[in-house]
């Protein structure tokens, strides 16, 4: 044993003692804790974007209340404990509300943090189980798993007389949530389930999930899986020549899989909560504003954060005090109207579990676009 | 140990029960993860650092600790219980792992102990009836200790402490021992040492034993620690972490995991302020590290020390003034 050793372990941690705690004053503090890096930094960026959009607006407008909103990100890594972490630090830090992150995994670790010190928090996760918990701070941006999936098996029963599916899901909270719920939706309308294939994240090779799904002869293959994901997954199927369509939900219709896979994407059809295209004025104004901005096309995950970022503008304004608990009390059992409150583009409600409620669409890809077919109402 | 050497350590002792204070919850959360990755580095460092054999196994044995106590003690059985039994367990399965290690060397070895690695993290998915697979395990209890509940970040960083000072004694205790003589010695030359008598089977599955009941000991903290735990939490670039901190800081060297371990665990939080750059600008340093100092931190002291001796006294051999 060395003094020197002693000496150099102590110096660093004396430095360690200066870590940064630095505080403003007069300013309302948002954590935006998201994926920046890691398997997610693709939705985490266009999250991130769109929220510093919003705020950007929110702040040019005069703030809330008179104050000016103060973002400050910090990357979860894609990783559940550095998402905690993450959280904790967002609220040693003074966050108002935490918005993200949007992996559910992330957010079923974090979220008992905000819970415990009664931070409101505004995640993009879809697994159902988030909502399940009983917690009173957290609130979806988007629709759980559990309430997209009817949607989208009634459609497959009605419109397109499906009798059996092939199911490729990724293996993690995300996929297992969907799958879980999908097959679920199935079961109870009597669909088949021929096969049942799960792949790992970041999987680049899907030539052999493609041949399982292929051989099922199922009436149709249902992919849950993330963006790049979905991506390989889908020019494997055009590259083995599949004949059975493909359906999906929000992900595998998202922009940046039409950005990544091209023409693979073409005459896949889903249920999407949200999309850039949709037939809504207040959306279609956004995505104008955000391609401008940043030069690409916004996806899902961008709606959901510029949305979050109103509604943290809506319900503080109509609480009249920036407070953590007023926020999550009066949030919960809300509707906002555009009418209301112009950037919430869409008609949008949450019940008492925090669980969103609004219209929904179901898209088909043509021209790598999404179009929509139909617009489905407010469950 | 002389006089001086205890002086420093009260010292070191007493700026880690100050430290915390100055700390914010997020501060602390660091301080207690640092600690706990040291406690597993120290495991690692006896497998490694001190019986010479290449394991990439470590944090499948965070994990089956992790796991352990997390079911044991959600299922009401008191937490020294449950403790105590990740640590017999992860010690009996370092012994039987440590079987192969007898019959392969070097890079074998770390490919074995990472398909071992690997095979941890499927049972730890598959098996949803027992590890709840993907989804992972919520909402662990943080333990009581004599009626004193360490809900508060503050509260668990001194339990966490109280550990990693009991162990870091014992280790050195094995190190002063005959046994941490044993291991250096087949570290350094197997055959000599088993012609001097050492039984090679009997230390080298012993090393692994201990080094990985130290890693299950550090499962069972983590566990605690951030009251989740999911497969992924266990996988080989865990492992690879903590193989890290025990060459960054210094294999062989007795501080050098913990040394490691501050660096690995800190470096992140003081480059974060480099925003998007600051994976690459970590990665970079620990190339440049282990391209001059391959023996890690505290290697270089080492070696600065010598070269001082011999420039003292020219006449010694560096043999002599590296003693």
């Amino acid at each position: 044993m060395t003094k020197t050793a002693i000496a150099s372990i102590a110096i660093a941690m004396a430095i360690s003692a200066g870590l940064p705690n630095i505080s403003w004053a007069d300013t309302i503090k948002i954590a935006n804790v998201i994926e920046l890096s890691g398997a997610g930094a693709t939705v985490g960026s266009n999250w991130r974007d769109a929220l510093k959009l919003a705020f950007e607006e929110i702040n040019a407008a005069g703030g809330i209340l008179g104050e000016k909103v103060e973002v400050t990100d910090y990357d979860t890594q894609t990783d559940p404990t550095t998402s905690r972490a993450m959280v904790q630090k967002a609220i040693d830090d003074g966050a108002y509300v935490i918005m993200g992150p949007i992996y559910s995994g992330s957010v079923k670790v974090n979220m008992m943090v905000a819970q415990q010190n009664g931070v409101p928090q505004l995640t993009g996760a879809e697994a159902p189980f988030i909502t399940d918990m009983g917690n009173p701070y957290i609130f979806r941006t988007s629709f759980g798993a559990q309430q997209s999936m009817p949607k989208l098996v009634k459609y497959l029963t009605e419109e397109m007389k499906v009798k059996s599916v092939a199911v490729a899901w990724v293996n993690d909270d995300f996929g297992k949530g969907g799958r879980d719920s999908f097959v679920a939706e199935l079961e109870k309308s009597g669909i088949a389930v021929n096969a049942d294939v799960s792949s790992e994240v970041g999987q680049a090779d899907f030539a052999a999930d493609v041949i399982k799904l292929k051989s099922s002869n199922a009436d149709a293959i249902f992919a849950y899986l993330h963006e790049e994901e979905s991506a390989r997954l889908l020019k494997e199927i055009r590259k083995q020549g599949v004949a059975q369509p493909v359906f999906g939900e929000t992900t595998l219709m998202n922009q940046k899989v039409v950005d990544l896979a091209g023409d693979a994407v073409n005459g896949v059809r889903g249920h999407v909560g949200l999309s850039a295209n949709a037939p809504i004025p207040g959306i279609e104004e956004f995505a104008k504003k955000f391609e401008a901005k940043y030069n690409y096309k916004p996806d899902h995950n961008a709606i959901k954060a510029y949305m979050g970022a109103y509604v943290v503008k809506y319900v503080t304004t109509k609480n009249g005090k920036v407070d953590r608990q007023a926020f999550a009390d009066a949030l919960h059992g809300m509707t906002i109207t555009p009418a209301d409150e112009p950037g919430i583009l869409m008609e949008t409600s949450w019940d008492d579990k925090g669980e969103v409620n609004r219209e929904s669409f179901l898209v088909e890809v043509k021209d790598g676009k999404q179009t929509v077919v139909t617009t489905l109402p407010k469950l | 140990m002389s006089k001086h050497t205890l002086a420093t350590l009260v010292a070191g002792l007493a700026i880690l029960i100050l430290l915390p204070f100055t700390q914010s919850n997020y501060g602390v959360f660091v301080l207690c993860s640092w600690l706990v990755y040291s406690i597993s580095a120290m495991g690692l460092n006896l497998t490694l650092g001190y019986a010479g054999q290449v394991s990439l196994a470590q944090a499948s044995f965070m994990g089956i600790g992790a796991y352990m106590t997390a079911l044991m003690t959600m299922a009401g059985v008191p937490w020294p219980v449950a403790m105590i039994a990740a640590m017999v367990l992860c010690f009996v399965i370092g012994f039987l792992l440590g079987y192969p290690a007898l019959r392969v060397q070097h890079h074998f070895l770390a490919f074995i102990t990472l398909a071992f690695n690997a095979l941890v993290v499927l049972v730890l998915r598959n098996e949803e009836w027992l590890t709840g697979g993907t989804y992972g395990i919520v909402g662990i209890p943080r333990p009581e200790v004599l009626g004193l509940p360490t809900q508060t970040p503050l509260a668990f960083y001194f339990f966490v402490l109280a550990l990693f000072v009991l162990m870091a004694a014992a280790l050195y205790a094995i190190i002063r021992s005959p046994w941490g003589r044993t291991f250096k010695a087949l570290r350094e030359n197997p055959i000599r040492a088993n012609s001097l008598g050492v039984d090679i089977r009997k230390t080298t599955l012993l090393a692994f034993a201990i080094g990985s009941s130290y890693g299950g000991l550090a499962g069972s903290l983590l566990a605690q620690l951030t009251q989740f735990i999911d497969p992924h939490s266990f996988g080989l670039t865990v492992s690879l972490k903590v193989l890290l901190m025990v060459i960054v800081g210094g294999a062989g060297f007795f501080f050098g995991p913990i040394l490691g371990a501050l660096l690995i665990v800190l470096a992140p939080e003081f480059l974060r302020f480099t925003e998007g750059y600051y994976l690459m600008i970590y990665a970079t340093l620990v190339i440049v590290l282990m391209v001059f100092c391959p023996t890690g931190l505290l290697g270089l002291v080492e070696r600065a020390r010598t070269a001082l001796k011999l420039k003292q006294n020219p006449n010694a051999t560096t043999w002599e003034a590296g003693r």
